[in-house]
């Protein structure tokens, strides 16, 4: 009969020496690190308002693509995740593509920002800021591509304005938010979210980040510093490490009014999926979604799950609906080195083939 | 007669214990002060270094007291008592893992009642009136002892409800080390054994992670989440209208002032846009309503024509790459939908979309 543990004492002795050793020697490493910068691909500006503004990508490469796309971004964390490091830029890679690439940056709302409906963003600044694309481009209709939150903002926006959307594509976006393992879901079904935001107001971005680490405590709060120890003698790895860290939890808080009511009929309500959501008055009705549609997601995704996103296709109007999944998380999608290889690519390919 | 194998691993440890405090005194070393230099951040901008810390602190003590305990045993000792020692008692790092995130950016919610009691009581009001059960109030102050009973009752409520939160998660560490031991059992052949202290601490990881999920995604805790975060807001709502109050004695503008400023304002943003636009709220919806119509007539036609045999309608896929081929799959309602019968993974485009209208 064999026991489980065969931890020699003397090794595991060794073995806290060893930890110790390169917490100190990464140290050093540590104190001399500069912020670590995103990829920084060359944008102009062409549109901004309040605190919104709209970038182009200049990129280096030829744009071959004949209609531009617009990345829809959520409001939860910031948009540099499409445009994290060099070697990890969802942007760059697009463009490299032969894509013409645009990205809504929401910036960080503050107390000015408090009554901020979801009526305010998705068919006032999502749809000045489609226009204003729209305008540059002499074009009635560009490509939308939505991320997470974006993405169900770009579903109802093009549910509302089809003749400005030519086609759309989500990524990791929640449809169905009532799926059986979606946690943030059953989190908040029992939320006063009236009293949370009467409450609030805005909703602290360190709050948001702090429920995030709950989904799974020991991985995100502990397990990952102890795996960065193992890379504090590597410089390159480590500034990528501290990069994410700074995406991760540099974050804008949320408009106290558009996440009112994003919990409510989204997460508690479920009403996108249930036909039952109005923004600005205006009933939302997937069923007139008729472009092509490309739904990409993450098949570990902890945050949105798949079946979340899976579930779009059995409510779009559009007779052309591709789906992508894609093996990896909700961050991986964007970051690993398998995504530079397969998603813009395969974004690019589906776009190609429908002009 | 004193173990010299015990006497040393405590030495080790002492030592340990003091190059960890000098290594962490040295990472948190501020700068000389400078008169001319920004204030210090918030605390929430060291919220990633305390959190680092935390976490590795919690693990730094775990392998130690590890060491000390179960793993100094003999291999042919009971190893469910041996994993009891090192998990046991004080040495669990899931508790520490957990407690660590109630940082600054999560507000602190028990600190600031406690401080808001102490405060309280400071200033004279002795025991708040109510947390002993509500008691009738009258004369000049009457409303704000009712104010003062209310919050107390809710601070009460609210200190209930982390409790039972706190039982839960005291729930997953134990579940978890459960779990952790039916992993354990399938280690128990040579080749599969747990050599190392980093080897066992990813396993308990995996299955602490998995008793969390399971009890996180229970109805239970989402009933005892929901009533914590009500019961804290609750809390937080009558403490700002007890400083709205003294800020309107004070004659101090109050965030509920400016809050409902914001709001006016915003509201005469939507109309102005929607003036300038000149595009009545009436009209939006008669196009609105003609374009479902449209979309519906739309449907009629497809399904019309569907009728006809599928194979001429649909467009046979294009190869896709590799790396599409690997990740694409159909969406069933449409291949339905659109009668495609293609084994590919990828749902090629079974309805060509007109040019892109261009305006000139």
């Amino acid at each position: 009969m064999y026991t489980p543990l065969r931890i020699d004492p003397t090794k595991a002795l060794g073995d806290i020496a060893t930890f110790q050793r390169k917490l100190a020697a990464g140290m050093g490493h540590l104190r001399s690190m500069r912020e670590p910068e995103y990829a920084n691909t060359p944008r102009e500006l062409v549109y901004s308002e309040d605190k919104l503004k709209v970038w182009h990508f200049t990129g280096h490469g030829k744009t071959t693509a004949k209609t531009p796309l617009l990345i829809v971004y959520a409001l939860v964390n910031t948009v540099w995740m499409t445009d994290l490091q060099a070697d990890r830029s969802m942007v760059r890679n697009l463009l490299e593509q032969g894509e013409d690439v645009y990205l809504i940056d929401w910036g960080y709302p503050d107390g000015a920002d408090r009554w901020l409906t979801l009526d305010d963003y998705i068919n006032g600044y999502l749809d000045r800021c489609v226009d204003a694309v729209r305008a540059r481009h002499e074009l009635d209709a560009i490509n939308l591509l939505g991320i997470c939150q974006g993405g169900a903002f770009s579903l109802c926006y093009t549910a509302l304005h089809a003749d400005k959307v030519k086609n759309l594509i989500t990524m990791v976006t929640p449809v169905d938010f009532h799926t059986p393992d979606n946690m943030l879901s059953s989190w908040c079904r029992n939320m006063d979210v009236d009293l949370f935001v009467d409450t609030m107001g805005n909703i602290p971005a360190g709050l948001m980040n702090y429920v995030y680490l709950t989904l799974k405590p020991v991985r995100l709060n502990q397990q990952k510093y102890i795996g960065m120890v193992d890379i504090l003698d590597n410089p390159t790895e480590l500034e990528n490490f501290l990069r994410m860290e700074r995406w991760i939890f540099d974050s804008p808080d949320q408009a106290g009014e558009a996440f009112r009511q994003f919990i409510k009929d989204f997460y508690q309500g479920n009403k996108l999926v249930k036909g039952t959501l109005e923004i600005g008055g205006r009933p939302v009705d997937l069923g007139m979604i008729t472009q092509p549609v490309l739904n990409i997601f993450a098949e570990q995704d902890h945050l949105v799950p798949p079946d979340a996103s899976r579930a779009l296709g059995k409510h779009v109007g559009t007779t052309d609906y591709t789906q992508l999944a894609f093996k990896g998380g909700h961050i991986g999608i964007y970051v690993s080195g398998r995504a530079q290889r397969e998603v813009p690519p395969a974004i690019h390919q589906w776009l190609r083939q429908r002009g | 007669m004193a173990d010299p194998a015990n006497d040393f691993i405590r030495d080790y440890q002492a030592l340990a214990q003091q190059s960890w405090d000098a290594w962490t005194r040295q990472f948190q070393q501020q700068p000389a002060a400078n008169p001319f230099a920004p204030p210090p951040a918030p605390a929430a901008g060291n919220d990633t270094l305390e959190r680092t810390l935390a976490g590795l602190k919690g693990y730094f003590d775990w392998m130690q007291a590890a060491a000390a305990g179960g793993a100094a045993q003999q291999p042919t000792a009971d190893w469910r008592q041996q994993l009891q020692q090192m998990f046991g008692g004080a040495n669990q790092p899931f508790a520490q893992a957990f407690g660590g995130i109630d940082s600054a950016g999560a507000e602190g919610f028990a600190r600031q009642w406690q401080s808001w009691l102490q405060a309280t009581q400071h200033s004279g009001f002795g025991d708040l009136p109510g947390t002993h059960g509500p008691t009738p109030a009258f004369g000049l102050n009457r409303e704000q002892q009712m104010q003062q009973q209310a919050l107390a009752t809710a601070l009460l409520e609210s200190m209930q409800a982390s409790a039972r939160y706190q039982e839960l998660i005291q729930r997953a560490n134990t579940q978890g080390m459960q779990r952790l031991q039916d992993k354990l059992a399938q280690h128990a052949e040579p080749g599969r054994q747990i050599d190392s202290l980093k080897g066992l601490y990813d396993l308990w990881v995996d299955a602490s992670e998995e008793a969390y999920a399971e009890i996180a995604l229970s109805d239970e805790f989402r009933e005892v989440y929901g009533e914590m975060v009500n019961t804290q807001m609750r809390v937080r709502q009558l403490q700002q209208q007890q400083t709205e109050q003294l800020c309107q004695q004070l004659g101090v503008p109050t965030r509920g002032e400016v809050s409902s400023l914001g709001e006016r304002l915003q509201a005469l943003r939507r109309e102005f846009r929607a003036s300038r636009a000149g595009a009545p709220a009436d009209r939006a919806d008669e196009i609105m309503a003609l374009r479902r119509e449209l979309t519906a007539l739309k449907r009629q036609i497809s399904s019309g024509a569907a009728a006809t045999p599928a194979a001429k309608k649909a467009t046979p896929a294009k190869p896709p790459t590799s790396a599409v081929k690997k990740s694409v799959s159909k969406a069933p309602a449409k291949v339905a939908r659109t009668a495609v019968a293609s084994k590919t993974k990828l749902v090629a485009a079974s309805k060509s979309r007109p040019s892109p209208r261009k305006r000139k």
